[in-house]
């Protein structure tokens, strides 16, 4: 059950590090038009 | 309408015309690509200020904001990508093919907003600088905090429910209390950032009302946030304390992320209705052709313009300001401004509005009107303020908030001190739920959220809004009373008889007559040439009108005209046009305004012009008489005159010779007998008559719209969208009542289930973002288009 003493405040600095990414996507826009990153798929390059 | 005998202020510019043919042919060889030119004007650094702003991440370059035209899918996002990267010093390129919205970050040491928007339009698509970019970007960078608190509220609350978790599946025997103290620990930890980043707004409107010593819906859930946190926080860190080792970060993470939801989707409601408009906003060209002392042309920026320039604008550009047509004859699109949907023939002396498109030929325009003072600007401003202005509805729900919220926080305070001898830490956290869960934001977003959801969808349909409680008294009316002049009638006349002397026939002594007419903007003249084109039309004699054109024109003021005509075997005819006076006319008995002929033997030709009532009066008042609406014409025209109108609109009820006093008067008494009357008026003459009725409507071509009193205008002066507009704010007051039902029910089923502890705290946060989502989705119902509602028009609606 010692694990438990890593895990746990592991998972806290995994929640940490996944908003830091949310913040980085909401702020370059991701979210406000979602199709247009599906589009992309579309490009030639 | 008084009789009019007389017919003043004939004139002939054809000089000017011809002149100004000229000028366009100058200017249209004088650059090799006029549009090039255009765009180099916004060059500088003030004119591109005014739609881009300076990067925050790649330091000395400019974000400019983009509308594209003529983009129809994402491929067309794609090549318009491409095609912006391809530029030097164009650092990043942004499209999207739902809005139509670009933004392109550059460098201004490389490139220029020409260079790039060129680029643009050699794939064969336009842009347009995006004028109200700064409101624009303000609305993203917040719905973009929202997102990102609403983000960070979910993420927490969905870890903070896992370490929540083993304390609802084991007892306390089974897991050991270092292992629970540190997933309270992780809770703890997890909570900080939705304490201090998420609940940020909350707290922050709840201390502002506490400094102004007001009470707002804010207040309770603000306390119920920090009470939850407090005894979370004293749980973890001081199990043996008074209020005991159970904690609440799972309910307290939990209704933080509901309460969000709920002001996210309210906000993206009220996005919507501002940027109802939004193609409207962007409208006006950046720069313009104005016409120099010398006649020649020169482009010059839009900010530059000024009353009394003489501009030029070509098929598919937009007026940039409100004026009068000097020469040239086109067809205008006015569609976004007026909801008319047709376009419109505009020739010399007609009038054009900012914002509106040129679709066939070139006009010049003489400009009346610039920036702030155009009815484009006034649209915007009057749709901005009548957002603003509460409806009574709402006023009435806000003074019951107060109490309201005043008795929430005495029951919580009561709620703690029943329960605080059994268990404090349950006591507290019923007073919590009471706390969260009466939070009356259902109730007062109930009525402002549906009439904006109205009022931007009336505006798209061309009715204005001028003040959303009048929504509320359109519901209820019964009675309508119409204005005569102008508004069952066009101001423009329509020949209705002609006397002819012995030997002329009346196609005869029209086309002669139009001869003189066709060079004067007084409505007679304007009738008489309309009648004899739609003659020559049918008739064989088109092109002989065309060069039935007099010379030498002369004008008598307040008299008439006189000139000079050749016939096609070349002898020359002295005519006049003008009052019986003018003429040696004998009298003819009637109460219809007469214009008469006379050539070299005297009197030959009088015409009796009726007004034209409005194609489409006849139609509207038998929808309105079958929806079971009284009505009734009042008017200061002569008795005979307006009977006559009623009686071809289909009106029974009509009063003649009626000074402002008498129409006050004979609105009061239906008024007085039960009735609610809206008054249809031209918005400027009848004003006391339009403050008296319970709703007032103007047709707003004729007035300038800031003047106007009236609580609706009918932006394309079409009397079509009458009934719609009723049927739409019955149906908005409907959903606003239900609206009103289902929060108060909400709270009045609520309060005792939360009183008695029967309600958790998450439960509590769930349900009232519910009842706000439920209102906001109701109030989005109204958000369609009422052009559906015209076309579907049931007689018995």
């Amino acid at each position: 059950m010692d694990i438990l003493y890593l895990l746990i405040p592991l998972s806290v600095a995994l929640v940490f590090f996944i908003l830091a990414g949310l913040w980085w996507a909401i702020h370059r826009g991701q979210f406000e038009d979602i199709e247009a990153e599906g589009e992309r798929i579309l490009r030639n390059d | 309408m008084t009789r009019v005998n007389v017919l003043p202020a004939l004139s002939s510019d054809t000089r000017a015309a011809t002149e100004a043919l000229a000028a366009t042919q100058a200017a249209s060889s004088q650059g090799q690509n006029p549009e090039a030119e255009r765009l180099q004007l916004l060059d500088t650094q003030q004119e591109w200020s005014a739609f881009s702003l300076p990067d925050k991440a790649e330091v000395g370059c400019w974000r400019s904001s983009v509308v594209f035209e003529g983009m129809h899918c994402a491929a067309c996002a794609i090549t318009l990508e491409d095609a912006l990267r391809s530029v030097p010093g164009v650092v990043s390129v942004q499209i999207s093919s739902a809005s139509h919205r670009g933004q392109i970050v550059w460098s201004p040491a490389r490139t220029r907003p020409s260079e790039w928007l060129q680029s643009v339009q050699r794939v064969g698509y336009k842009a347009l600088p995006a004028n109200d970019a700064h409101a624009h970007e303000t609305r993203r960078q917040e719905a973009r905090r929202m997102v990102w608190r609403l983000s960070v509220a979910a993420l927490c609350m969905m870890q903070v429910m896992m370490y929540a978790t083993p304390s609802y599946l084991y007892g306390p025997a089974e897991i050991s209390a270092e292992s629970m103290h540190l997933l309270r620990w992780a809770s703890w930890v997890l909570s900080l950032p939705v304490l201090f980043f998420s609940c940020a707004p909350f707290f922050g409107n709840a201390w502002r009302d506490l400094r102004e010593r007001q009470i707002s819906m804010d207040l309770p859930v603000a306390l119920g946030m920090g009470v939850t946190f407090a005894v979370s926080s004293l749980g973890t860190f001081e199990p043996a304390g008074p209020f005991g080792a159970e904690v609440y970060f799972d309910s307290f993470t939990m209704f933080v992320f509901f309460l969000l939801m709920g002001r996210w989707l309210e906000q993206r409601l009220r996005d919507r209705t501002a940027g109802a408009l939004e193609a409207v906003l962007n409208r006006l060209p950046d720069s313009v052709r104005l016409r120099q002392t010398d006649g020649r042309w020169a482009l010059i920026s839009i900010r530059r313009l000024a009353v009394g320039d003489v501009i030029q604008v070509m098929p598919g550009e937009a007026f940039a300001g409100d004026g009068r047509v000097v020469s040239g004859r086109s067809q205008v699109d006015e569609a976004l401004l007026t909801g008319e949907s047709l376009p419109l023939a505009r020739q010399t002396g007609d009038r054009v509005i900012a914002g509106s498109h040129n679709l066939s030929g070139p006009l010049e325009v003489q400009i009346e009107q610039v920036g702030a003072a155009t009815r484009y600007a006034q649209i915007v401003s009057l749709m901005e303020s009548a957002a603003v202005s509460k409806p009574d509805l709402a006023l009435w729900v806000d003074r019951w908030a107060k109490p309201f919220l005043i008795f929430v926080l005495i029951a919580s305070l009561a709620s703690a001190v029943f329960w605080w001898p059994t268990d404090p830490a349950h006591a507290l956290m019923v007073a919590v739920s009471v706390l969260i869960v009466t939070c009356p934001c259902a109730l007062s977003l109930a009525t402002p959220a549906a009439m904006l959801a109205t009022a931007g969808a009336l505006a798209r349909g061309g009715v204005l809004v001028r003040k959303l409680s009048a929504l509320q008294h359109l519901a209820g009316i019964d009675t309508f009373i119409f204005d005569k002049t102008g508004t069952l009638t066009r101001d423009a006349f329509q020949l209705s008889q002609t006397h002819t002397r012995a030997g002329v026939s009346a196609e005869q002594a029209l086309a002669w007559a139009s001869s003189l007419a066709r060079h004067s903007l007084h409505p007679a003249s304007r009738a008489l040439w309309a009648e004899a084109r739609a003659q020559a039309k049918t008739g064989i004699q088109g092109a002989a009108l065309e060069a039935l054109n007099a010379q030498q024109l002369s004008e008598q003021a307040g008299q008439g005209v006189r000139g000079q005509l050749q016939l096609p075997d070349g002898a020359w005819m002295n005519l006049r046009l003008g009052s019986s006076v003018f003429c040696d006319s004998p009298p003819f008995k009637s109460h219809h305004l007469q214009v008469s002929l006379a050539d070299d033997l005297g009197w030959m030709a009088t015409f009796e012009l009726t007004e034209e009532v409005r194609p489409e009066a006849s139609q509207v008042v038998c929808a309105l008489k079958n929806a079971g609406f009284t009505l009734k014409v009042l008017s200061g025209d002569s008795q005979a005159a307006v009977s006559q109108v009623a009686e071809r609109v289909g009106i029974a009820d009509a009063q003649g010779a009626c000074s402002p006093q008498d129409k006050l008067k004979a609105l009061q008494q239906l008024q007085a007998n039960g009735h609610r009357v809206a008054m249809v008026g031209d918005g400027l003459n009848d004003g006391p008559v339009l403050a008296g009725a319970d709703v007032s409507f103007a047709l707003g071509q004729a007035v300038p719209l800031a003047q106007s009193k009236a609580d609706f205008v009918l932006m394309g002066s079409q009397l079509d969208m009458l009934l719609a507009t009723v049927l739409r704010s019955r149906q908005t007051l409907r959903i606003v009542k239900q609206n009103l039902i289902w929060a108060a029910a909400y709270n009045a089923a609520c309060v005792p289930l939360a009183l008695l502890g029967w309600l958790p705290a998450w439960a509590a946060g769930l349900g009232m973002a519910t009842s706000s989502l439920v209102v906001v989705l109701n109030a989005m119902r109204l958000a369609k288009s009422t052009a559906s509602a015209v076309h579907r028009r049931s007689p018995k609606a």
